[in-house]
């Protein structure tokens, strides 16, 4: 190994890159608290990876896109396990880069000479978003269908090009398939071409200014410390931490699929990723004439204070947390804002009632099965059949519906119902849903 | 800034980690990563080839009645099945070769030449399966009479029940002296 090395070494000089890499020094010596901008560059090595693996089965088509992602959840070995690491890897990223954002907020680490460098993580930022929104609509279930929907029409009310931007978004009229295949893209050539540029502007400008270190001076004086070996191991004991929480949570949680995309369905409540949940909930409280303040105004002003705020901060040479409380303080009222519209909109959810999603997928089966072609259920379906709108009042057992849909002559003798192959999970959530069927009580 | 001398001594920068401290650290972050890149490519590598080397079990699909033939008179009957290939399901089209014998058996034959693969066809008149590419010649049995089939008419799997007649489609490598399922 170290002969191969040596070899590549004498015609390449790869030592003097690699004292270049390795030996940068950190000002004040290495620390835990330097690791979130690793930890978000891990992730997002490890979803390029998955992103490159998912794309192996993915279809971007309406037709498939629903049936490709299910086929890698259920078919294929491990599936479960890569779309696992992807989606939940998608949340890591916004964590890591929200830490990685604090700590060189509480650092004072953007102020002069790094300014550039903030301003590239902040378009970064702005980039991982895009990544989240258009990916989100991939799968092409309800939820990917819905939440799109209305993230593309927030677009809308922006004043004079409203229109026209939904419409590029879109890709058409309505979202279908033109707008899927260019959200694909998207996601999957262009932001990638554009962050790897962006990551690499940032890493580029890091080397150049060298790293902030400790606000306090007189510690960061004291002298500094190589990259390699001490922040390299601890940048790659958080990199396995964060590791094994996604694998965890991969295996553990599992994160099925809503039904398919339906377009006519407007019953359907969509619900956004939790880091779109604090704007979905602040959208909530503005309406009318204010709407579009909400919608872009704010979120632009936001944006641009963030992008430019090297520039905005007064204090341009003090660093310590303490030296500038109104600093700090705008900062924790910003936190502050975010987070109680995330904890209400949290709360809100989980005061909704839900839907059981045995009753959901009893319900889907209907629809798979064709009931309706013999039964009315609310309105909608034949006459062969009996009705079943209010079946929970007429037959409350559930075993009389095991037995029925088994073999439904057993309980209901010279009834012309077919049998069907039921699984005993289809057997389980249609009879739940049939007991749904009540008058309100 | 520590500078690295040419066997990998290294002369301690300030507070740079020397000696065992620093083997340690190398150790722990080639461990990390070594755990990180193994959990990850052990389940990548099953997720690329696992559809691959996937079979499926091959249904049992209905041809047609059994009291639809007439003894000693091959017929062609037609098997369509629904396939999954990945998450897309299609239907396929195929017809196989069915004979009933005296004993009310009924042998099945695959519907391709055993030489290379071309479609043949029943000559009523002289009761023989003629194969119209190469010349094979093949006797209602499926035994190889005349070209250069190298063996008999490849046979299905066939059963019947309640007078349906059930098939399983299989495909078989030509050319070679013995049957060697696809």
């Amino acid at each position: 190994m170290s002969r191969l090395y040596d070899w590549l070494d004498s015609r390449l000089k790869l030592k003097s890159v690699e004292r270049t890499l390795l030996d940068e020094p950190i000002p004040g010596g290495a620390s835990w608290i330097y690791v979130f901008g690793s930890a978000t560059l891990f992730l997002f090595v490890l979803q390029a990876v998955t992103g490159m693996f998912l794309a192996v089965y993915y279809a971007p088509t309406p037709d498939h896109a629903y049936d490709s992602v299910q086929y890698i959840e259920n078919q294929v070995t491990f599936g479960w396990f890569v779309r696992g690491l992807h989606h939940w890897g998608a949340s890591a990223m916004v964590v890591a880069i929200g830490l990685h954002m604090l700590q060189v907020f509480l650092y004072g680490a953007f102020k002069p000479p790094r300014e550039l460098m903030w301003m590239v993580g902040v378009v970064l930022f702005l980039i991982v978003m895009m990544f989240a929104f258009t990916g989100y609509l991939l799968p092409w279930d309800q939820t990917a269908y819905w939440a799109t929907q209305i993230g593309i029409n927030m677009a809308g009310t922006v004043p004079l090009v409203g229109d026209f931007l939904v419409k590029v978004l879109r890709g058409g009229e309505t979202l279908g398939a033109l707008t899927l295949s260019r959200f694909f893209a998207v996601h999957v050539l262009f932001l990638p071409a554009l962050i790897l540029a962006g990551i690499m502007l940032h890493l580029f400008i890091l080397r150049r200014v060298g790293p902030a270190g400790p606000w306090d001076e007189a510690k960061a004086a004291a002298g500094s410390e190589t990259f390699y070996p001490r922040q390299v191991y601890m940048d790659a004991v958080v990199m396995l931490g964060v590791f094994i929480v996604l694998a965890a949570l991969a295996t553990l949680v599992p994160f099925p699929l809503t039904d398919k995309a339906d377009p006519s369905d407007t019953s359907f409540v969509p619900v956004p990723e939790w880091y779109f949940l604090f704007y979905y909930e602040f959208l909530k409280h503005v309406h009318g004439p204010l709407e579009p303040v909400a919608t872009w105004i704010l979120p632009g002003a936001a944006v641009l204070v963030m992008l430019f705020w090297p520039f905005l901060d007064w204090q341009k040479k003090v660093r310590a947390p303490a030296s500038r409380p109104l600093g700090m303080a705008l900062g924790v009222l910003f936190l502050v804002f975010v987070f109680s519209l995330l904890g209400i909109s949290l709360k809100n959810l989980y005061a909704v009632k839900r839907v059981d999603p045995a009753i959901a997928h009893g319900k889907a089966l209907v629809k798979q099965f064709g009931c309706t072609a013999c039964h009315r259920i609310h309105g909608e379906g034949g006459a062969i059949g009996p009705e079943l709108s209010y079946v929970g009042d007429r037959r409350p057992e559930r075993e009389w519906h095991f037995k029925h849909f088994r073999n439904p002559q057993s309980v209901s003798p010279g009834s012309i119902m077919p049998k069907f192959p039921l699984t005993d999970q289809e057997l389980h959530d249609l009879t739940s849903y049939m007991l749904s069927l009540r008058r309100e009580t | 800034m520590s500078v690295k001398q040419p066997k990998g001594e290294v002369t301690p920068g300030f507070s740079t980690p020397v000696g065992t401290r620093r083997k340690f650290f190398q150790w722990v972050t080639r461990m990390a990563a070594g755990l990180i890149g193994l959990s990850l490519a052990i389940p990548l590598v099953g997720y690329v080839i696992s559809p691959a080397l996937k079979r499926r079990d091959k249904p049992w699909v209905e041809v047609g009645r059994v009291d639809e033939l007439t003894a000693g008179q091959p017929k062609q009957l037609e098997y369509v099945a629904t396939i999954r290939d990945g998450y897309l399901e299609a239907k396929t089209h195929k017809a196989v070769w069915a004979i009933k014998q005296s004993d009310g058996q009924v042998t099945v034959f695959s519907p391709l030449c055993t030489h290379l693969g071309c479609g043949y066809h029943w000559d009523g008149d002289e009761r023989k399966f003629k194969c119209p590419c190469h010349g094979s010649v093949y006797d209602v049995s499926g035994n190889v009479l005349h070209g250069p089939a190298p063996r008999h008419l490849d046979v299905l799997p066939a059963k019947v029940e309640n007078g349906r007649l059930l098939v399983v489609y299989k495909e078989f490598k030509s050319g070679t002296s013995t049957a060697v399922e696809l």
